[in-house]
């Protein structure tokens, strides 16, 4: 099979993509190993902010809706179920839908793989009932399945704080917000408020020592600063923060530098969101762990430089559309996530790790 | 750190760190091993790590391999377990007009006391039930085995330490001088004096000549091997291509490429990879692949090791091979002996770098 543009990934940042370069007319493919498009934008009932100044705000869920609705009027094949599990000596990528392999030749790649949970590792903390808070919000939103009755979440973050909301709003008792810095870590404070006025205590400086169960999880043990405390629970979510997924950045060969800001180690690329590999591009979480509305701008970035290399698009334009996003993003991206990408780039000419997977 | 040394030795894969251990045995001067990244990080850690004797031709070298086999369980007294498992070797065929090679083989082998069976299919099967029941025969060697690289080598470092041998990782040797009778080891971290100079650099063994001005013609190859999910213990025996691990995960692994040192792996070798493992044993067919991985290997010009004193050069010594696990007891012991006792107790002169003129 042949494609113009080969898009790994059919989240917010691969569909920004898609509709980016698909719309100057280019043959474009989008392999997703879920049966839908909308990546994690699926089972986000929370209110999306910032959005760019192009969308109205609108829930996770209905931003996926909204760019899939995009995406089907133009000529746009989805391989949904399928997967991406290396690539041939001549550069196609090899994709597979659990049954066969086939050869994929594209003549860019946009790579647009997201980005995977972290968990936080305690004492036994494999035991069923302790899972991430990703995973606690599939299984509410999408599987309509309650997770557990009694629940204590670790860790403050936005998403930690938006979960603990969500948790509460479908009647699972919230037990504690367990958090090891000494103060709660999401942005928008009004969450926080928000857990408190329903009486959820917020440990600080603690965290757990041991989980127990027989078969599931049953009672914790937390450590606060003067004394342990034991909650009978049989559900935790953890926020361990997310990291780039980068398999396919390392079967492609790309090189990486480390930005503590963008999720740890992330593929080199420059302001054109091209890796060090000419013909791979990079958007989204695995160009740096970011929020929805700059996830899309990051994928609309790298659509039109692949639209531009394919002469869909005159430079001067894609320069000007380019500037713009960027000037966006800046706006619209968290200030820390923002200085770090800018260090980032300027790593770009002399990447930390070159060469890695040379003997 | 120190920058005197009585003898360094350029490279801490399996060769270069089983040599110094080997050294550090008998030896109370001063010895460095330097490695450009960190032992473990080349071809040493990415192998199957079989201790393989049959099917090596000819038979002085596998005679050769068959000494260092042996070597290996009183090594593991020596340094600690490094899961060492004398598994016996199979080399399946599949075509009834291999088994005359396979009985020639087994001939000359014979002549200097290497058991090896050539066996039916009634016999493979019998031996390895999962096998291809499509298999017309087997060559078969108890002597073979397999070992886990990375315990072996790690193993090699410490006991290596603590006999005093001092290790200087993530530094790349730049240039290399001789003067006033002593060699000056250049490197990113400062240049050592030694007395004694030997050059285990693997896959990097040319480059590292030619800082010298000694032509050392190993090229490198490249192998790809798959891993599979951990799966329950049904092989029994190394068989040539893939091997059983003690976790249960099956590492599958036939390709050579001349690839110079790109460690990717493509989809093309592979494919061919995993038709080849079920190929050998059906039932593969349902097992998942978790992984794969490539390694770069080194191979001299002519295939046999290149081993002992550089002609022309004082107190410069080569260890540069293929299957550098298999041998790397063996070369511990020849080069301590050389430069100890100024000879080695097997003849090595077969493997001078003088042959290459």
């Amino acid at each position: 099979m042949k494609t113009d543009v080969l898009i790994i990934g059919g989240g917010p940042a691969g569909l920004s993509a898609a509709i980016e370069t698909a719309s100057r007319g280019l043959d474009v493919t989008i392999v997703d190993e879920a049966s839908k498009l909308g990546g994690q934008l699926n089972q986000q009932t929370q209110a999306l902010r910032p959005l760019p100044s192009v969308h109205e705000p609108m829930r996770g869920f209905e931003l996926a809706d909204k760019l899939i609705e995009q995406v089907k009027g133009f000529n746009v094949r989805p391989l949904l179920n399928h997967r991406v599990v290396g690539f041939y000596a001549d550069g196609s990528a090899g994709i597979t839908d659990e049954e066969n392999v086939f050869p994929v030749k594209a003549k860019k790649i946009i790579v647009a793989s997201g980005a995977a949970e972290k968990a936080v590792a305690f004492p036994k903390w494999t035991l069923p009932g302790i899972m991430t808070i990703g995973a606690a919000q599939t299984l509410i939103n999408r599987d309509f399945v309650m997770p557990g009755r009694e629940a204590v979440i670790v860790g403050s973050s936005d998403f930690a704080m938006e979960t603990a909301i969500q948790l509460m709003d479908v009647g699972i008792r919230v037990k504690a917000i367990i958090e090891k810095q000494n103060g709660a870590l999401a942005k928008e404070q009004e969450k926080v408020s928000e857990l408190s006025r329903n009486g959820i205590p917020f440990y600080f400086n603690s965290f757990i020592r041991e989980a127990r169960g027989n078969g599931q999880v049953a009672q914790i043990d937390i450590e606060l600063p003067d004394e342990v405390i034991t909650l009978n629970v049989d559900l935790i979510c953890m926020d361990g923060g997310r990291a780039p997924i980068l398999d396919v950045f390392y079967q492609l060969g790309c090189s990486f530098g480390f930005q503590e800001e963008l999720g740890g180690w992330v593929p080199q690329y420059s302001n054109t969101f091209q890796t060090d590999r000419e013909d791979v591009f990079i958007a989204g979480n695995a160009a740096g762990i970011s929020t929805q509305g700059p996830l899309l701008l990051t994928g609309m970035i790298a659509g039109i430089s692949v639209s531009e290399e394919l002469q869909a698009i005159s430079p001067a334009e894609a320069n000007e559309i380019r500037d713009a996003i960027w000037k966006e993003l800046g706006l619209l991206e968290c200030k820390e996530v923002y200085t770090g990408r800018v260090k980032h780039l300027e790593n770009f000419t002399s990447p930390v790790l070159k060469d890695q997977f040379i003997s | 750190m120190e920058t005197n040394y009585e003898t360094i030795v350029i490279g801490g894969g399996v060769v270069g760190s089983g040599i110094a251990y080997h050294l550090s045995e008998r030896y109370k001067e001063g010895v460095l091993v330097l490695d450009k990244k960190y032992p473990m990080s080349g071809t040493s850690g990415s192998t199957q790590a079989w201790v393989w004797v049959h099917n090596k031709t000819p038979s002085w070298y596998a005679e050769f391999s068959m000494y260092s086999a042996e070597l290996y369980p009183y090594l593991s007294k020596k340094i600690g377990d490094v899961e060492y498992k004398r598994t016996g070797g199979l080399s399946p065929f599949f075509n009834e007009s291999d088994r005359e090679k396979a009985e020639k083989l087994a001939e000359s082998y014979r002549k200097i006391g290497i058991k090896i069976k050539v066996l039916s299919r009634e016999e493979v099967l019998e031996k390895e039930p999962y096998m291809n029941p499509e298999v017309a025969g087997a060559t078969y060697s108890s002597i073979d085995g397999n070992v886990n690289p990375f315990r072996l080598i790690d193993m090699y470092m410490r006991a290596a330490k603590r006999n005093g041998v001092r290790y200087s990782t993530y530094n790349k040797v730049t240039e290399i001088k001789k003067q006033d009778g002593k060699y000056s080891v250049v490197s990113d971290k400062g240049a050592f004096e030694c007395k004694n100079l030997i050059l285990a650099g693997g896959t990097w063994s040319r480059e590292i000549g030619d800082m010298l001005g000694v032509k050392i013609p190993v090229n490198q190859l490249r192998g790809q091997i798959l891993v599979s999910e951990p799966l329950k213990p049904f092989l029994n025996f190394t068989i040539s291509g893939l091997r059983q691990a003690n976790n249960g995960e099956v590492l599958m692994g036939y390709s050579m490429e001349e690839a110079g040192f790109n460690r990717a792996t493509t989809l093309d070798v592979i494919q061919e990879t995993a038709n080849m493992a079920v190929q050998y044993v059906p039932g593969l067919r349902k097992a998942k692949i978790v992984r794969a991985f490539s390694g770069i290997r080194a191979m001299p010009e002519d295939g046999f090791p290149i081993l002992g004193k550089v002609p022309g050069h004082e107190n410069l010594y080569v260890a540069a091979t293929h299957s550098g696990v298999t041998l790397s007891p063996l070369i511990g012991t020849l080069i301590t002996e050389l430069i100890m006792d100024g000879e080695t107790s097997i003849p090595i002169d077969r493997y001078s770098l003088r042959r290459f003129g």
